[in-house]
């Protein structure tokens, strides 16, 4: 008997050391040495070591990335950007999502098999260029904000009409029988029925839309519109340029530009990864 | 057995509907719920999607106001410059590198961590964290990592002293490594996907397996992975999809270099559009949109002929 007790709380033991080992290697040392370097001067952090600061540079750097790094400029763009996107998608996405789910009509199909074809196929983006420019909104926000839209409402669609499906009709029904109106049932039953799926998209798209940094750079090119990603890439390749290795400044950009979804990943973080674990990404 | 059950609700529906006689009717005009997103999805996914195969044919340049059509031009341009071959052998390759490595660490990951505990969730929360950094800081915290003196080649040089390989700066890595980046940005999500394959997986096999005196080993070999089929299915193509369209973590480490030995489709693209040569630009994203189509079709029959129901 002892050995057969013994054997699994071995390779427990063995199982939690490798991952801990695995984590410390993959998360906890990048993030370490971005926090501890953007915490000292400039000879120091040159050398990238994982060691505390001999002096500590923790106002000056964080000083200097807010007013010559555009972070604030770039947090208030990219909140412009995030909350229409995201409501927008959401939305729209789930009002579409319903129809997909409950309609019998061939065409409708058919736009639902495109929506969700656009989730596997990358948007062409010169072609995205010239079609701004052709409705005189090329460089602009809302021609950023639009096509953001309309590259990420695929994905919506497809998770949240596999969702309502497998939900019963009989609220819909028996809303219905009691004279409620389709967009009264949207409202007052479809929204509260999808809020599971809803969390799980409007996590996937606030990672998604916050990070993004192909479209921006190229579909809004000018300075004053400048996300955060964008920021902090044209900040790396200014004044402090990547070369000279100024990883001190560099870093601290890093970690301001982080931080929004961080936080708020530490105080959701039990509800975001049960989400997506439970039936979210798997779709 | 997903079919399955989505069929279910589709088919009480029907029941109730020749009991009830009229009362719900989903046959009611769905149009006005569709179509903002019909619109958006049309005009600025499919409407740009369609343009990138007569605009990859055409002169279009910013030197120039007209954009006439110049057949094979901006194909045989690429070719005489070296950039076409070589840019689709180094994409699909970095797409390829990613994907295994995403794969395989999120698959051991997922084998691991399958069971929700306390410590499991702990590990499963920490190991998320990339997923939320965007992919151009994801880029600059492994250039710095495996910098000549960062702290990898640190921690190599306990075992080799003075070891300052670089590991962004040789051709021969370099492609390995920024694709390394890529996987490591996003293998939280792969992970939990596989997480949720291997929950879904019906306890009662498993079981009578164990009954029936399979070993953990073949439980794994023979069971569990045979039936995580979906979700590798899902993960494969999305991951290796994703990577063929790569262009934030080359951009914000290597820019292509050293050489050209990391120059993947998009960042080459890039390098057209700066220049002002959009149509070429355009191949070359047209380029891009054929090999995910090319890699897609044939990708998912494979891997569904392969799916088992349960």
């Amino acid at each position: 008997m002892a050995p057969r007790s013994s054997r699994p709380s071995i390779i427990v033991t063995v199982k939690y050391t490798a991952l801990a080992l695995f984590a410390l290697l993959w998360v906890i040392l990048p993030l370490w040495l971005l926090v501890v370097n953007s915490f000292k001067p400039l000879s120091e952090a040159g050398s990238l070591s994982i060691s505390l600061p001999q002096t500590w540079q923790i106002i000056e750097n964080y000083t200097t990335v807010i007013e010559r790094g555009n972070f604030l400029r770039g947090l208030g763009n990219s909140l412009v950007i995030a909350a229409p996107t995201i409501i927008t998608v959401l939305l729209l996405g789930a009002a579409a999502a319903w129809a997909y789910a409950r309609s019998k009509s061939t065409l409708l199909k058919v736009t639902y098999y495109v929506a969700t074809l656009t989730l596997l196929l990358p948007p062409a983006l010169l072609p995205t260029i010239f079609l701004l420019k052709n409705l005189g909104i090329d460089g602009t926000r809302i021609g950023y904000l639009l096509v953001t839209i309309g590259t990420r409402l695929g994905g919506m669609v497809f998770l949240t009409t596999g969702f309502i499906r497998s939900l019963p009709i009989d609220f819909e029904e028996a809303a219905s029988i009691d004279g409620a109106s389709k967009i009264q049932i949207f409202i007052r039953i479809i929204l509260p029925l999808v809020a599971p799926i809803l969390f799980v998209n409007a996590i996937l798209l606030m990672i998604g839309v916050w990070n993004e940094f192909f479209f921006a750079s190229f579909l809004m090119p000018r300075n004053e519109l400048m996300t955060l990603p964008l920021a902090l890439y044209r900040f790396s390749q200014t004044g402090a340029t990547f070369s000279a290795q100024n990883w001190h400044l560099i870093f601290a950009h890093v970690v301001l530009t982080s931080l929004p979804l961080l936080l708020i990943y530490v105080f959701g973080q039990r509800r975001i990864i049960s989400s997506l674990a439970a039936s979210g990404v798997k779709g | 057995m997903i079919k399955r059950r989505y069929l279910e609700p589709a088919k009480t529906e029907r029941v109730r509907f020749l009991l009830l006689g009229r009362s719900w009717s989903p046959s009611g005009n769905w149009w006005p719920f569709a179509l903002p997103t019909i619109a958006l999805v049309g005009l600025f996914f499919v409407v740009p999607f369609v343009l990138n195969f007569p605009l990859a044919f055409t002169n279009w340049t910013s030197y120039s106001s007209t954009i006439k059509f110049n057949g094979l031009d901006n194909f045989q341009v690429l070719i005489r410059q070296n950039i076409l071959f070589e840019s689709i052998r180094i994409t699909v390759s970095y797409a390829v590198i990613a994907m295994v490595v995403q794969n395989v660490v999120s698959l051991l990951l997922a084998l691991a961590l399958e069971r929700t505990n306390l410590i499991n969730s702990i590990f499963r929360s920490i190991l998320f964290i990339p997923v939320l950094i965007s992919s151009v800081a994801a880029g600059f915290i492994w250039y710095a990592m495996l910098s000549p003196h960062g702290p990898i080649n640190q921690l190599i040089g306990i075992v080799v002293p003075g070891f300052d390989y670089a590991w962004f700066g040789d051709r021969t890595t370099a492609l390995y490594t920024v694709a390394f980046t890529d996987a490591w940005k996003w293998s939280g999500i792969a992970t939990l996907v596989y997480i949720a394959g291997l929950n879904s997986i019906p306890q009662e096999i498993i079981e009578a397996a164990t009954i029936d005196g399979a070993s953990a080993w073949q439980r794994l070999l023979r069971i569990r992975l045979p039936l995580l089929a979906p979700a590798f299915t899902f993960t494969i193509v999305t991951t290796l999809l994703g990577a063929i369209s790569a262009y934030d973590i080359p951009a914000s480490t290597t820019r292509g270099g050293p050489g050209t030995s990391t120059m993947v489709l998009n960042l080459a693209m890039q390098q057209q559009w700066t220049a002002g040569f959009f149509g070429t630009g355009s191949a070359l994203s047209l380029v891009v949109t054929l090999i995910v189509v090319f890699t897609a079709i044939p990708l998912v029959t494979y891997l569904r002929r392969r799916e088992v129901s349960f």
